[in-house]
This record gives structure tokens, C-alpha cells and sequence, in this order.
């Protein structure tokens, strides 16, 4: 045996992983065919670079891929006008939005229930309208599951920015399905 | 790039801290001081209750969604498949020393039974996917029972059982014939969901078993079980549980007609 092929090390490095790689692919993308071109480009990518992989976390080496790869395909593919940022803090954004944050935060309850029932297509559309950057921070933690500094890998962001990105992402889910019930 | 994540101000840190905290991010030191904040705020505390559904119904609409069969298949294909050297032939396997010992201990039956339910269970995924593959993924399309048994009859020597599991959940799709081992077996097809499940129905000697579970064969779940001379495979990318259910329900409907 001269060492581990190419193709077995795919298979234990990619391979538990493609759920995962597909289902942030079609985050990203917003739509099913635009993300198969992504993820099997992605795929592409690392089978050809598997030998770059240095151990640590696999999944987080493959969503890597996958999130350079939907940026590369999205800057040739679509204009960048969704990937602007608002740029007002939380503590703004309450204050415009809310009317006042007290306001804004007192309404607890009639606010959690309506996040609570909200349904999928609902919740759906409410993060595919995330500007990308929050998008992918709240989609990488909150459906993914990684960690704060797994997000940092993928993301190429420093922590704090992992924080703010997730926090305002939430924010902005949290205003829009529990605010506009019709 | 925008300055979006510039440095949050003081009315931001607490608020920030609070999702770190929430996700298990935080140091005790910190965790510890917004914990204090939290009960001291009631804004805080309703941001947390928020935050708090926010994930829970998240989690609970966008669960774990296997690989679409047709994307892996996909992708098989185009870093090239493995060379047949993967699951060891019989012939290699006979010519082994590993072999002749079974042979020889008298626990041959042990030894090879694995062996050529493992390539069946191949052979059933792999009959599985082409036919996901495909435009169609059976021959006679139907969710009656009474027309798909009947379509077998004459295209190959047995007609397999049919049963009707609509109200379990699990809506009859169709059926074909698949080829598995060289023998042409009738393969039924049922719903689950958006899953497809492939149940073929292979004739067979062996000794009547239960339910045994095979996980993710190239992605795929397998569960097989034997009686009355017949040994069943199940194929899908369902999730192993939900497969045995499906196994579970198609045999007391069996056994119950």
C-alpha cells in the first residue's frame, strides 16, 4: 500500500459531509438549480484540492469551498446589489424600527408567539432576504449547527464580526417574522 | 468591503454578548455577568425569550435534508467511480486463506453469508439509484395495488406481494423489474415524503430473519428481512428509522391478509 488515493481520501474527508455542503450551496444560491452548479462545482474543487486538506474539522474545510465557490459563481452570475450591508447597530436599528427600544423590547410575548408559530415558507423567505453576509453567518450556526470559530474558518472573519453578523441577522429575522403577521 | 462590523457600540455589547451567551460561547466570568443582566432587564429577558424561539422554530422547519440521490449520483460521476477493487469479489475471496479456514472450522454458512448479503445490498442500491437516475423510477406506474401485481405477471417467473400502505404514510408509486446478482426480481416501489423506496422481493433458501439493518451504503439505508422463501431489501435514502417502520409495516400487512 503506497498511502491513501486520492479518490478513498475524498471519501472519508467529503463524502459525510456533501449534506451539509449542498444544503448551505442552496442558501447561498436561493434557488435549487443555481446551487447544483455550485455545489458540484465545490465538489470539483475539493476532490482537486483534497490534498490541501491538513486535518481539523473536515466539514468546515468543505463548507470553505462551498461558500468561495457560490461567492466566485454569484459575482459572475448576479449583480452584487443584495450583498450590501445596512449599516445602522442594533441599538439604531431598534430605535427606528421599534419606535424606541424599550417599546420595541417590551412587546415580548405577542412577538414570540408569532416567531414561534411562523411556518417554513415564511421563515424561508425572511433569511433568503438577509443580505448574504448575515445570511450565511445565521445559516452556518442556526440550521449548520458550527461553532462561533468554525464560522470564523469559513467565513474568513474574525469572531467578533461571526458575533455581530449572527446577532444582527437574528435581529432582523426576529423584526420580520414577528412583527408583519398578516 | 463595507464597514458593517466596525466596532459595535456601547448600547450593542450587551446584546451581542447575550447571543454568545445563548449559544455557549462565553467564558464563566461573562457568562456569569449576563446572566445577572438578564434577570436585572426585562428587555433583555424578552430578547433572550426571542432569540430562544427564533432557534427553536428554525430547527424545527429546516431539519438535517439529505443529499438529493440525483446530485451524489452526480457527483459519482464525475470524479469517476471506484474501481471494482473495493468489496473483494468471491473469487478473491474463495482463493483467500481466510476462506479455506471458515471452510474448513465447518462455519461456512457464517462466513459467507455476510459476504453475499453485503453484495445484494450493493446490488439493491445500485438498482436503487439507476433507477432515481432515470426519467422514471418504475415501469408501471401506479398507487394501485391491483394494477401494479398483475403488471409483473408474465415478465418474470414470480409476482411479488403487494400491499397497500396509503394510510401508514407510505403510498404505493409503482414497480419494475431489476436485475440483482444476474436473477431478474420484481422491485416495488413506495412514497414517502418526497423519499422513493425500493423494495425488491429476491427467492431465496436462506433461513427466515427478522428485520437487520444496513446504514448508509453509499449514502443509502438498506434493511432486509426473510420469510416464507422470499428475502426482502428495502433501499432509500429515508433515514434508517423511518426504513424499519416502512419494513415493520410491510410485513404485518403481509402477514395480516
Amino acid at each position: 500500500m503506497s498511502g491513501e488515493d486520492e479518490r478513498a481520501r475524498f471519501d472519508r474527508v467529503v463524502l459525510p459531509h456533501l449534506d451539509d455542503a449542498f444544503a448551505l450551496a442552496r442558501w447561498l444560491a436561493g434557488n435549487q438549480p443555481d446551487a447544483e452548479d455550485i455545489f458540484q462545482e465545490a465538489c470539483l474543487r475539493a476532490f482537486r484540492g483534497i490534498g490541501s486538506f491538513s486535518g481539523g474539522s473536515a466539514r468546515a474545510w468543505l463548507l470553505t469551498i462551498v461558500r468561495r465557490t457560490a461567492y466566485s459563481w454569484l459575482k459572475k452570475n448576479r449583480l452584487r446589489a443584495q450583498v450590501a450591508i445596512n449599516d445602522l447597530s442594533l441599538g439604531e436599528r431598534a430605535l427606528v424600527e421599534g419606535g424606541g427600544d424599550q417599546d420595541a423590547l417590551n412587546r415580548a410575548t405577542p412577538e414570540t408567539e408569532l416567531i414561534a408559530k411562523a411556518d417554513a415558507a415564511r421563515l424561508e423567505a425572511a433569511i433568503a432576504a438577509l443580505p448574504l453576509e448575515f445570511r450565511e453567518a445565521f445559516v452556518l450556526r442556526d440550521i449548520q449547527g458550527l461553532e462561533y470559530r468554525e464560522i470564523a474558518q469559513v467565513t474568513a472573519m474574525p469572531l467578533g464580526t461571526v458575533m455581530s453578523r449572527l446577532a444582527r441577522a437574528r435581529h432582523r429575522l426576529i423584526d420580520t417574522i414577528g412583527t408583519e403577521q398578516r | 468591503m463595507t464597514n458593517a462590523q466596525g466596532a459595535a457600540t456601547p448600547m450593542d455589547e450587551p446584546l451581542l454578548l447575550l447571543h454568545a451567551y445563548l449559544d455557549g460561547e462565553l467564558d464563566p466570568v461573562n457568562s456569569l455577568a449576563i446572566a445577572q443582566q438578564i434577570a436585572a432587564d426585562p428587555a433583555l429577558g424578552a430578547e433572550v425569550e426571542h432569540i430562544q424561539a427564533l432557534r427553536h422554530v428554525v430547527h424545527e422547519k429546516f431539519p438535517r435534508e439529505p443529499l438529493p440521490p440525483h446530485l451524489r449520483a452526480r457527483i459519482e460521476t464525475a470524479i469517476g467511480r471506484r474501481g471494482p477493487q473495493v468489496h473483494p469479489s468471491w473469487r478473491a475471496l474463495a482463493a483467500s486463506g481466510v476462506f479455506a479456514m471458515a471452510l474448513a472450522s465447518g462455519s461456512t454458512w457464517v462466513a459467507l453469508r455476510p459476504v453475499s448479503g453485503d453484495r445484494i445490498a450493493e446490488a439493491v442500491v445500485d438498482s436503487h439509484v439507476r433507477a432515481l437516475m432515470a426519467p422514471q423510477p418504475t415501469d408501471v406506474t401506479s398507487s394501485e395495488r391491483h394494477t401494479v401485481k398483475p403488471w409483473f405477471n408474465g415478465r418474470i417467473p414470480q409476482s411479488p406481494q403487494v400491499v397497500d400502505l396509503t394510510k401508514e404514510g407510505f403510498p404505493l408509486v409503482g414497480g419494475r423489474v431489476d436485475v440483482i446478482e444476474t436473477c431478474p426480481v420484481p422491485t416495488l416501489v413506495y412514497g414517502r415524503r418526497l423519499h422513493l423506496i425500493s423494495l425488491s422481493a429476491v427467492l431465496s433458501a436462506s433461513t427466515p430473519h427478522g428485520l437487520s439493518v444496513r446504514r448508509s451504503i453509499r449514502g443509502y439505508n438498506v434493511v432486509d428481512w426473510s420469510e416464507d422463501g422470499v428475502d426482502y431489501w428495502a433501499a432509500s435514502d429515508l433515514g434508517a428509522g423511518e426504513l424499519e417502520t416502512f419494513a415493520r409495516l410491510f410485513r404485518s400487512a403481509l402477514s395480516g391478509r
